[in-house]
């Protein structure tokens, strides 16, 4: 049960009310039927009776002057008497019957052509010396108040089942309302922007307890981001100082090597160092970039004339290190609002993860595809790649893959393009180029900003 | 030098002002602001390094305060957050140039012989600039080496320019980073490394040999 939508939900407990419903309509009405039948069979008795006792054998005058009596006394005229013979021959009676009625009691309808009576009881008893008598009463008056009953019956439920899908559709109105002004607030949370609350109304409702209890724990999680961050920014801070020390000394007496051994082990200390350094600084940047402040300088640029900046500034250390950079640039200007600088940052490191991670010879392909509603910059190489299952790992903080160990590069260069693609609004993906790697960074953009395709 | 170094951390001042020290500079040292503009009246200094975050009068303000009286002096602010909005801040308040904690007194060192150098530089009113065997013209866009003419493309041809304008003091790959590609980041220090070998092969080429100094663990010079 707990796993049904809430909307299946509602109209399982409407369903539900209607049977319930439908079911106490259908069983008071019998109810109510069986009374008035039984009734309009006591009557019917009684004036049988008051014709002839039970088990008494009356002569035939007596009975026809006592049913004459009986027929004059009732101005009502609602109670007819029939005498007759068991062959069906009519001894006297106020009323004609078409048919021969059973024994006992039995349902008269407007088929048996009893003048003036649609719907009637008839009660058939023996009176001895092969006579039978049949009393019968009309019902129609009880009839029509068993329509009417019928109409209030329906008409109640049928209110009953408005105001109840009613309510359940205001209800869900209200439900769906705070979830979607809840899912706003995820939404902007997971954007980045930890300080945006959900609405409270101040009714003291159930919902309105929720959401303080959701703003508390969002105040919380805050505070203990906030405090995570202090705690990396202090760390940072305090062992970059006597870091930079150890790299000035480290430096110093690089400079002053006496000899060869000694010149080359310090400058591979220093390497050590730099890279220590740069370590930090990139934490420091995910910090900067996740905390979603920069998106305050947020102002339109020209992607396209960005990644060819990039290829041209680019194009020379590939050259250097044996690989070929190239622009395939069909776009003159896709303007993309947010940070050039952190855009030229993501591009720059997906750029040099390429370069960095394959052999000399290889391809590196910088392009631009537009996409539905956004944009892709994509960076792919026909190198070695990385396996599929590789690929979370690559993305992950301090996620450097086996194969990288041994070269430089710290693991925090894909994550710092995730989050600047996050900051945007947009999201890093590797995907398997067959052979190589293509990592694309799709950037949302508004519709209209994409010109000049050749 | 004669330097000015303004810093509420006590125990950083006291390291900044002996490395600076040993590096051969005179240094004076002021715990806050009221102190540092204090300093500052009171004699003339040839560049501040001015920390950006202290208590009463931060380093934003005391620059202001300074440029607001006239007075010129270089000033380097050290900045200890480290994120791009407090570098705009610090360069739109009037500083010069700036360095994020914590400090390699080597970078500091090398920023605060281009800083003063270049002002040096600024006030001539000459096109070209010469370091021994290089001139440079930077609104020609043309450069020589030994009398020949060199044909470069334009970074290459900045990156010379921006090593001439410093001749004889070391740039680091993150000075020439920022001063020739303005790029901001995480210095490419190889990136550096490929335009600077890229120049020496393009200038030995034309001329035979190069007039660009490695400097290792530090960056490159070109000697005057």
């Amino acid at each position: 049960m707990k796993r049904l939508p809430l909307r299946t939900l509602a109209a399982l407990l409407l369903l539900a009310v209607i049977i319930a419903s439908v079911a106490t309509a259908i069983g008071t009405l019998i109810v109510t039927r069986a009374t008035i039948a039984r009734l309009v069979d006591r009557r019917i008795t009684e004036e049988s009776l008051s014709i002839v006792e039970a088990d008494r054998i009356l002569p035939t005058s007596v009975l026809i002057r006592r049913i004459e009596d009986a027929a004059r006394r009732r101005d009502t005229g609602d109670i007819g008497f029939v005498l007759a013979r068991d062959d069906g021959r009519a001894l006297v009676g106020n009323v004609v019957l078409h048919r021969p009625l059973p024994l006992g009691y039995s349902n008269l309808t407007s088929g048996d052509r009893i003048e003036g009576l649609t719907h009637g009881r008839a009660l058939v008893r023996a009176v001895g010396e092969g006579r039978v008598l049949t009393t019968l009463a009309e019902t129609e008056p009880i009839q029509d108040l068993n329509s009417i009953r019928v109409l209030i019956v329906t008409g109640g439920f049928a209110s009953v089942i408005l105001i109840v899908s009613g309510g359940l559709s205001a209800f869900g109105r209200i439900i769906s309302h705070r979830i979607t002004r809840m899912q706003r607030t995820v939404d902007a949370i997971i954007d980045g922007d930890m300080s945006e609350r959900v609405l409270v109304d101040g009714l003291g409702s159930e919902l309105d307890q929720q959401a303080q209890a959701f703003n508390r724990m969002l105040d919380r999680i805050a505070t203990l981001m906030a405090s995570i961050s202090n705690v990396t920014h202090d760390i940072a801070h305090d062992l970059r100082t006597p870091l930079a020390r150890l790299r000035a000394l480290l430096a110093l007496a690089h400079r002053e090597a006496g000899d060869a051994q000694t010149s080359d082990r310090l400058a591979k200390a220093l390497v050590e160092v730099d890279q220590i350094l740069a370590m930090f600084g990139a934490i420091l940047r995910i910090a900067e970039v996740e905390g979603g402040n920069r998106r305050a300088g947020f102002k339109p640029f020209n992607l396209a004339a960005l990644l060819e900046e990039t290829a041209a500034l680019y194009e020379p250390l590939a050259e250097e290190e044996g690989h070929l950079l190239l622009l395939d640039a069909p776009m003159q200007e896709v303007m993309l609002h947010g940070d050039r600088q952190l855009v030229a940052q993501g591009i720059i490191n997906l750029v040099e993860n390429a370069i960095r991670h394959t052999p000399a010879g290889t391809r590196i392909q910088l392009r631009l595809e537009s996409a539905k509603a956004a944009v892709r910059v994509i960076v792919e190489d026909d190198g070695p790649g990385i396996a599929t299952s590789q690929h979370g790992k690559a993305l992950s903080r301090f996620g450097r893959l086996e194969e990288a160990r041994g070269s430089d590069g710290h693991g925090l260069g894909l994550p710092l393009v995730e989050g600047i693609a996050r900051l945007h609004r947009g999201a890093v993906t590797l995907v398997d180029a067959e052979p190589g790697l293509r990592a694309v960074m799709t950037l949302p953009i508004a519709p209209g900003l994409v010109k000049g395709r050749a | 030098m004669n330097l000015l170094i303004v810093e509420d951390d006590r125990s950083l001042a006291a390291y900044l002002s002996a490395e600076l020290r040993s590096c051969g500079h005179e240094v004076v040292v002021a715990v806050d602001g009221h102190a540092g503009l204090r300093a500052v009246l009171d004699r003339k200094f040839d560049a501040i390094v001015l920390d950006r975050m202290m208590p009463h009068i931060d380093g934003l303000s005391m620059v202001r305060t300074l440029r607001e009286d006239g007075i010129t002096t270089p000033v380097i602010m050290v900045t200890a957050l480290g994120q791009s909005a407090d570098r705009i801040d610090g360069l739109d308040g009037g500083a010069d140039d700036y360095v994020v904690k914590p400090v390699d007194v080597d970078e500091l060192n090398a920023r605060l012989h281009a800083l003063v150098r270049g002002r040096a530089w600024m006030q001539s009113d000459s096109d070209t600039i010469s370091a021994k065997d290089v001139t440079v013209s930077p609104t020609r866009m043309r450069a020589w080496y030994r009398g020949i003419a060199l044909d470069l493309p334009k970074t290459e041809f900045n990156l010379l320019a921006e090593l001439v304008r410093n001749a004889d003091s070391v740039l680091t790959r993150k000075m020439l980073y920022e001063k020739v590609w303005q790029f901001e980041g995480e210095p490419a220090a190889k990136l550096v490394d490929a335009y600077v070998s890229r120049l020496r092969r393009r200038i030995s080429a034309q001329v035979g040999d190069d007039p660009i100094v490695t400097i290792r663990g530090l960056g490159y010079m070109v000697r005057a």
